[in-house]
């Protein structure tokens, strides 16, 4: 048997009308002194990766929000009692930092999709020899990867002048491809601010019309919460 | 999805789709990543159901939005 975790939080005492885990699994708190998980007693072989499940997961997690702030584990966290009790012990001040950071906050997430032109060049790669086609396509990749970083600058520049003070974290990502950019924000705000972010954003989007945008949340702060790829980061790893 | 409710501007999204997507996203593709096993099998048929469905929030979907917003105007 193992735990299938949902995630890590302070001061859960209880849970109020917790509804079933993963596989229709009771939920459960395990402590760890003044920190909680949020577990089920798990088959491994009972467990799958189905929608169902996915779905369950968030549910569980979502059913805390309104006790505390949780820090979402991924989806299909199955682990030890040893494995759990290690990386709560290990990792204790990190956790206790993280939920600090998060507590009272939600995650709101920006979605934009800007159609592009096509690039001239492409149309007569088929008369090109490979080693030049090689070297187009390394010029494009590089001219791609500098445009993306442009545009996540400009982007965070942008939504910081819209959003202001609301924004406590950010996370930003662009994807590029010929004919179209899809550009991902992912913002730790107060709880309390959802309605104000949410105006706000209306009132961006309202100027951006050759853009387009999906905007939803809150969320519990999934985006926020893993710990391993800050220490990562510390060490020059992504 | 008690928790989660949106706002959709300038597209005509399907709101219910949307939802489970961006759920799906959020719980496969970020959270805490404890030490142990991650039970997240390539072979498991339900998970390919459920890749192909967050694909669609993927650059794959502005394609497709797009294509099938330019195949109605």
């Amino acid at each position: 048997m193992k735990l299938y975790v949902y995630c890590l939080a302070e001061g859960v005492e209880r849970l109020n009308k917790a509804p079933l885990g993963v596989a229709g699994t009771a939920i459960q708190i395990a402590k760890f002194e003044d920190l909680s998980a949020l577990v089920s007693v798990c088959r491994p072989d009972a467990f799958k990766v189905t929608r169902k499940n996915a779905l369950a997961h968030h549910e569980v997690v979502s059913s805390i929000t309104k006790q505390t702030t949780p820090l979402p584990a991924r989806f299909g966290t199955l682990v030890t009692v040893q494995q759990l009790q290690n990386y709560v012990s290990t990792h204790r001040p990190a956790i206790k930092a993280k939920l600090a950071h998060v507590r009272g906050r939600a995650e709101m997430n920006v979605r934009m999709i800007v159609s592009g032109k096509p690039s001239p060049e492409s149309k007569s790669e088929d008369a090109l020899g490979p080693g030049t086609a090689f070297l187009l396509e390394k010029r494009r990749e590089i001219l791609s990867e500098e445009a993306g970083a442009a545009e996540k600058q400009q982007l965070s520049a942008w939504l910081r002048e819209k959003l202001g003070d609301l924004i406590k974290e950010e996370k930003i990502s662009v994807n590029s491809s010929q004919t179209v950019i899809l550009a991902k924000a992912d913002h730790l705000i107060e709880r309390v601010d959802v309605q104000e972010y949410r105006t706000k954003m209306s009132l961006a989007v309202a100027e951006r019309p050759e853009v387009r945008f999906m905007v939803s949340g809150p969320w519990p702060p999934y985006s926020f919460a893993n710990i391993e790829l800050e220490f990562s980061r510390q060490f020059g790893v992504t | 999805m008690s928790d989660f409710d949106q706002i959709l501007v300038g597209e005509e999204w399907e709101n219910t789709d949307l939802s489970l997507l961006e759920t799906l996203d959020h719980v496969l593709n970020r959270g805490l990543v404890i030490a142990g096993e991650i039970t997240i099998a390539v072979a498991d048929v339900d998970l390919i159901f459920v890749g192909l469905n967050v694909m669609v929030s993927s650059v794959e979907t502005a394609h497709e939005v797009l294509r099938k917003r330019e195949a109605t105007e």
